[in-house]
């Protein structure tokens, strides 16, 4: 195979990248390699990374919205060459768009950590309730029904909470 | 879990979390007077904290002593840039750093000593829960807290560890070792010195995923690579010391000397000596530098910190000269 670089010397300098399962390869003669050291030891920034997946995903046939952000005005095309939103709520503008961005970036499009107590409202009581459910199933399937009981007690007091917000 | 001493190994950690309001724009589409008003909701909400945090604005620090705040890694380059907007809140023992108005309109930083990311977590955590009770935090329920970049969406934390690994770094295995680290989604970087060119041998290790793991799993994970590199860099050192004894005994001393008579000491060549000698005292070698904060030493001798303890702008010269001379100080003491 010859070098991708200059493609004159046969290449026998493979780099293979793989970032949150995409690959991408390049083929080098020594030569080129050498002047490439950013190649072989890069230190990959996530924001040039996101900037450049934004642009492949949202190519030119790609329906981009007239308007922008209803709350700062940000448009579509401003987001894709920066890569940062203007606040909050731009990401309620782009968002049915951006999740599979994200998710190529980030590996997920969900949030598992820490849930604020007041901005997250109910959605914590929720999450928690959910927790109970499947522990509730767990000891019914273990036929430890005190432990199930005290579970279905738990669930009702939030749910009741949940009510009352 | 290795020896927690690590040799001096890991230096320091770090936790920073991003957040923001939901009510205003995002710093870089914010007004002056925006950003006087979520400065004014942030420091009123750490006040009821009641833990003696400082307030400070950008506006009122002279370049040296920003670029000071940026060597001593209490503040960023990016607030430092934030010349009309950009403040922070400093706790009294300097640990806890709130910076205001940098890309996002909060990020709390946590500094601690050694491989301390979970205990820097728990005080972080805390005062973010301080913040929220007075504040409205954009915070969505799929993708977690907004940050103005996707790439710290979900939790906003970045969890760093300050690495020093100069038996790898001479022995030429850093890059290899650093390059598969950043093959499991963690980020490396040298300390001071551009890209991962580390002056010192110092270098930072951090998360890059921020969404999908809860902030414990970041961290585990974070200490779990530590914990290999450490056990490298001790193997290594283990290695040197059976077989090249001679050559390193001769190296530290040479480090040592020059160190403590040179009268001019430009900066990268301070940060290598010093490596040096701190490698020397953590295998026994250079005993006479043992119980010295040489970690500590390294960071004094950067070129703003220098100017500050001299209080005046310094030439180039100027510094070398001062440079050599607090070394000469320090380590003859």
């Amino acid at each position: 195979m010859l070098c991708n670089e200059c493609g004159k010397n046969e290449a026998n300098v493979h780099v293979t990248h793989i970032i949150n399962g995409k690959k991408t390869e390049s083929h080098l003669c020594e030569e080129c390699a050498k002047k490439n050291q950013a190649i072989l030891n890069s230190n990959f920034s996530m924001e040039n990374l996101f900037s450049a997946m934004l642009n492949n995903t949202f190519n030119s046939k790609t329906y981009l919205p007239a308007k922008g952000c209803s709350n700062c005005g940000m448009t579509y095309e401003s987001f894709r060459k920066t890569g940062k939103f203007g606040c909050s709520h731009c990401i309620d503008s782009f968002k049915g768009r951006l999740t599979p961005v994200i998710k190529s970036i980030q590996g997920y499009d969900r949030h598992t950590g820490k849930i604020p107590k007041r901005a997250g409202g109910d959605y914590k009581l929720q999450i928690d309730i959910q927790r109970l459910k499947s522990e509730l199933r767990a000891a019914v399937d273990r036929e430890e029904y005190e432990l199930a009981a005290e579970l279905r007690d738990k669930i009702h007091a939030l749910e009741k909470r949940k009510g009352d917000a | 879990m290795l020896n927690l001493e690590n040799k001096g190994i890991v230096i320091t950690s770090r936790i920073r979390l991003a957040r923001n309001l939901k009510n205003y724009k995002f710093p870089v589409n914010m007004t002056e007077e925006e950003a006087n008003s979520v400065i004014g909701e942030i420091s009123n909400a750490v006040s009821k904290y009641d833990k003696g945090y400082r307030l400070t604005y950008m506006k009122d620090l002279s370049d040296i002593k920003k670029n000071s705040l940026i060597e001593n890694h209490i503040i960023s380059p990016a607030l430092a840039n934030k010349k009309d907007t950009g403040a922070f809140l400093l706790s009294p023992d300097r640990r806890v750093s709130i910076m205001i108005n940098e890309e996002d309109h909060i990020r709390i930083q946590t500094l601690g000593d050694g491989l301390s990311l979970k205990e820097c977590w728990e005080l972080s955590n805390e005062v973010d829960d301080v913040i929220e009770q007075s504040v409205d935090y954009a915070f969505d329920k799929d993708l977690g807290y907004i940050t103005c970049c996707p790439t710290n969406i979900g939790t906003g934390m970045r969890a760093s560890v300050m690495l020093h690994l100069p038996a790898l770094s001479i022995t030429n295995q850093v890059d290899k070792l650093l390059y598969g680290v950043s093959q499991l989604g963690v980020a490396v970087r040298g300390v001071y010195g551009e890209g991962t060119k580390s002056m010192g041998h110092l270098y930072q290790i951090s998360n890059q995923v921020t969404l999908g793991a809860s902030e414990e799993t970041l961290i585990e994970k974070i200490n779990q690579i530590v914990m290999q590199i450490i056990d490298k860099e001790k193997t290594t050192r283990d290695h040197l010391y059976k077989n090249n004894y001679d050559e390193l005994e001769d190296d530290f001393y040479r480090a040592y000397g020059l160190l403590t008579n040179a009268r001019k000491m430009p900066a990268d060549e301070a940060m290598k000596l010093l490596s040096l000698i701190k490698l020397g005292s953590e295998m026994g070698i250079t005993p006479m530098v043992k119980g010295k904060n040489i970690y500590q030493l390294m960071v004094w001798i950067q070129p703003n910190n220098i100017s500050t303890i001299e209080g005046k702008e310094l030439s180039v010269k100027e510094r070398d000269k001062k440079r050599a001379e607090i070394i000469r100080r320090e380590l003859l003491r």
